[in-house]
């Protein structure tokens, strides 16, 4: 065991010790590393083969972070840089006004009590340098006009905040100027990165994806393997031989979906039940080894990482000669689809997006006239258009052993607004479903703790903290409703949840929304089922261990 | 006297007028020379999709997709504090968020009567004084309190003078009392604060306490505006200190957060559509970056991918 792994008995019982200082306090930069809220620094392997600035060996833990000589030059130059390239940082550094409508809505606030972890503060972090060199205040009054000199301690401070910070704009809601401190987060980040500081998990996972196209880092080999199990599996459950297409050419659709999907648990049964549905739809598409990956970590890092792996998508869609793309479960990865996708397209592929079709729904005939210039639509909005049109046969009380709960994820509620389809196509597969709390859904949803790079294991404290409010919330529904069963169209949350509600000892399991589709959905010819795809007794009520 | 007049009544108010407009120009001009890449609206409702999906009409505009739903998210932005109505407290340790609208109320109220005290003080810039001013001061006056005990002048008081009063003290009060607020209040918040609690303590105290001569404020007010400022001007000692307050206000303005008046307008996570996947968005100053192309792809896994290509593109169960 290493000595990142924090065992969950060590901390049974945490205190949120609420800490209230003054600006004064808040000016002076918090460089210590505590373990369990700092990552771990990128590996020099994925620096380099990521052509990243200033290569090299470091730890966090070191006194000297063998910064380049130059190092200030380069920030102030690269602020100088991001603020006429990005009006957001000029725009939200000039009119915060401190109103602190923000500041407890950061579940990091709320989990860890530090006042560096108020969105307002996180930002005055950065916004405090800002004054002292950019504005006319800053220079005359220094710290009374909340200025701060730039020293290597500031550095150290960011990045300690910055990576927690999971960018999930929940502060962004409040505010009445929508300052999002999750795009103040990626711009320091982008800043670190100019001297040569990564954190190591986004870093390793954005490298492999480059390399194989896939965060995992698998081989096409690998992938295929996955997809065989896969089929092999849905033989064993329903008796029926699914095929998969893979780097099919001419296929209609390319299907995309985050790689976490190919194995882990419960992504799993997520899986299958694309390929089982697919195949019931007898739908004409394509799954890609080149293009494995929907989700893109190089968008936590950096924006030419994230374009990076962006590009493959589109680029493998024309090498197919597909006519739209379909997108599995995930968050960020609906984010970027969402918001960056079409945008960050440049002259290297300009004509991979061109030769793609507006979607239309092959099975209904339904234009999504949302995404006709991105060609991209989500698989919530594809299923609840075939549900609606009652293109698949359903039988709801498969799923009666469920009381389901949706947690509505970061990115596509606050990046997207994909709130009522996931709601939609739950209810039209199972008979009981209870939404969470108000304030913990749809807009003003909390995160899962571990987007944005922040699922690293030497975070657990920090993970296990920022998801309290989440936790709390589905034990209010838990033993208000008897809720068993969080879904979440999101692959971080397929895999931070379950931890998260180990550890708040909540009997409550969880997977994606397309698994439930899947488990009621009866195929042509399968044979007798007893069981949900988990290999659950169907009927009675699921009493979950904890 | 009169020296001290031209000073306060003529100079500095120009010299103020002249930083805040300048001042406010060049930080528009700045913000909007800078780029907006991306297109990153917060969505806080259920966006546009499948055209019978429920989407409330609240929804519309908390996720606009075209421009002039993106127009009314704005306006109730600016006009009713959409996002800061949404608030709510986290309470620890009963582990729940409850509504809280505190804040929204003292900022509305301090807001919208500082605009209406504003608005009335045209009447002492122009002449004839315009219907809606006239108005807007009778709806202000609306409850007529007679203090012919207290200062024989006075027939009226004007509600929005005190609303205001009464606003800037609790947000003071609130970053003094308030744990949270303590911590991340800063000097720059609190200056902004007093210098407009002066501003209002002694437009108040003229109006109520210490009545100055109007005619003589009126004839300074439209000489500023008509840049013919009368010579020597003899000034009351209140209204000396409102305009002190108001001029060093007008000259802070644009070096303060006060500028988010004219920042909200340019807030992307706002004031953008939610049509990101129908609209494309250009970023303009988006540059090629290389990354790993289907044939470098295929060179470093030539055998798995021959082997796909053997399976005939397709992976099926295997047999039993
Ligand atoms: S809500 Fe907005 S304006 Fe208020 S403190 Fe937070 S970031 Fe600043
Ligand atoms: S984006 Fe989310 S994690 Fe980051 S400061 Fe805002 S609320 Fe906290």
């Amino acid at each position: 065991m290493s000595d990142t792994e924090v065992k969950f008995e060590d901390m049974e019982k945490f205190e949120i010790v609420q800490r209230f200082s003054n600006w004064k306090e808040l000016l002076k930069p918090s460089a210590e590393m505590r373990k369990g809220f700092y990552s771990y620094a990128a590996s020099l392997k994925d620096q380099e083969y990521l052509n990243l600035p200033f290569p090299r060996e470091w730890s966090p833990l070191d006194d000297d972070w063998k910064l380049p000589p130059n190092w200030k030059e380069i920030i102030i130059n690269k602020m100088d840089e991001l603020r006429k390239k990005y009006r957001s940082f000029q725009v939200f550094m000039d009119i915060c006004v401190r109103c602190g409508a923000c500041a407890d809505k950061c579940h990091y606030y709320i989990g860890t009590g530090d006042p560096k972890n108020m969105p307002v503060v996180r930002a005055e972090l950065l916004r405090s340098i800002y004054r002292k060199y950019f504005t006319k205040t800053g220079k005359v009054f220094g710290e009374y006009a909340g200025a701060r000199e730039l020293t290597e301690d500031v550095i150290k401070e960011w990045y300690i905040y910055y990576f927690q910070c999971s960018e999930c704009r929940r502060c962004s809601v409040f505010c009445p100027y929508g300052i999002d401190t999750a795009e103040i987060t990626m711009l320091a980040r982008e800043l670190l990165n100019s001297i040569g500081i990564s954190q190591r998990f986004t870093l390793t996972s954005a490298a492999a994806c480059v390399r194989t196209g896939n965060h995992l880092g698998l081989n096409p080999g690998g992938v295929v393997n996955s997809i065989q199990y896969a089929v092999d599996d849905i033989k064993e459950i329903t008796g029926i031989d699914v095929e998969v297409p893979v780097n099919k050419k001419g296929a209609d659709i390319l299907f995309v979906t985050p790689s976490g999907d190919y194995f882990a648990q419960p992504h799993w049964f997520t899986f299958i039940g694309y390929l089982m549905i697919f195949h019931e739809l007898d739908l004409d598409y394509t799954m890609s080894t080149y293009a494995a990956e929907g989700g893109n970590f190089g968008f936590f890092h950096s924006f030419e990482v994230a374009k990076k792996i962006n590009q493959k998508i589109y680029k493998e869609a024309k090498r197919l000669g597909v006519k739209w793309i379909l997108g599995g479960e995930c968050g960020h990865m609906w984010r970027v689809k969402h918001q960056y996708m079409a945008t960050f397209v440049d002259d290297t592929y300009e004509d991979a997006l061109k030769s793609l079709e507006e979607p239309v729904n092959p099975i209904t005939g339904t234009k999504f006239e949302n995404a006709s210039s991105t060609k991209m639509v989500h698989i919530l909005e594809f299923l609840a258009d075939i549900l609606k049109h009652k293109k698949l046969k359903i039988d709801k009380s498969r799923n009666d052993h469920l009381r389901v709960t949706h947690h509505d994820s970061c990115n596509i509620a606050r990046g997207m607004g994909l709130f009522e389809e996931p709601r939609y196509v739950i209810k039209s597969v199972c008979n009981y479903y209870y939404d969470m709390p108000d304030h913990s859904i749809r807009e003003k949803s909390y995160c899962c703790g571990s987007g944005a790079g922040l699922l690293a294991d030497e975070l657990f404290e920090l993970r296990m903290r920022g998801g309290m409010p989440r936790a709390m919330a589905v034990k209010y529904v838990h033993e208000r409703y008897g809720v068993n069963h969080v879904t979440a169209a999101c692959a971080i949350d397929r895999a931070a949840i379950p931890t998260l509600l180990q550890y708040w000892k909540l009997p409550v399991q969880m997977g994606g929304v397309t698994e439930l589709v899947a488990n009621a959905m009866i195929m042509s010819g399968e044979k007798e089922r007893d069981t949900d795809l988990r290999g659950n007794p169907l009927g009675e009520y699921l009493e979950v261990e904890v | 006297m009169s020296l001290i007049g031209t000073v306060v009544g003529v100079y500095i108010p120009y010299i103020a007028a002249f930083i805040f407009v300048v001042g406010v120009l060049y930080r528009v001009f700045q913000w909007s020379r800078s780029a907006v890449p991306f297109n990153i609206t917060t969505t806080c409702g259920q966006q546009y999709s499948l055209p019978w999906l429920k989407r409330t009409w609240i929804d519309r505009f908390d996720s606009p997709f075209t421009w002039w739903e993106t127009v009314i998210r704005m306006l109730m932005e600016i006009f009713l504090f959409r996002s800061l109505w949404k608030n709510v407290r986290y309470e620890l340790p009963a582990q729940k968020a409850v509504s809280t609208k505190w804040l929204w109320v003292f900022g509305l109220v301090f807001h919208w009567s500082l605009l209406i005290v504003l608005i009335r003080h045209f009447r002492f810039f122009l002449e004839p004084v315009p219907w809606f001013v006239s108005t807007l001061m009778k709806l202000d006056g609306f409850f007529e309190v007679h203090m012919d005990w207290f200062q024989p002048h006075m027939t009226h008081i004007l509600i929005t003078g005190l609303t205001l009063l009464v606003a800037l003290l609790y947000l003071l009060y609130r970053r003094l009392a308030f744990p949270k607020e303590r911590t991340f209040s800063l000097p720059s918040d609190y200056i902004a604060l007093i210098l407009l609690l002066g501003v209002a303590t002694t437009g108040l105290l003229m109006r109520y306490v210490y009545p100055v001569d109007v005619s003589e404020v009126k004839a300074l007010a439209q000489g500023l505006l008509s840049f013919h400022p009368p010579a020597n001007p003899d000034l009351d000692l209140m209204f000396m200190l409102h305009l002190l307050f108001v001029s060093t206000l007008l000259a802070y303005f644009p070096f303060s957060k006060l500028m988010h008046s004219a920042g909200i307008f340019f807030s992307p996570t706002r004031n953008m559509p939610n049509n990101c996947r129908a609209k494309r968005h250009v970023n303009p100053w988006n540059y090629p970056v290389k990354g790993v192309d289907w044939n470098e792809f295929y060179e470093n896994f030539k055998d798995d991918l021959d082997e796909i290509e053997q399976m005939g593109f397709v992976v099926r169960p295997e047999e039993y």
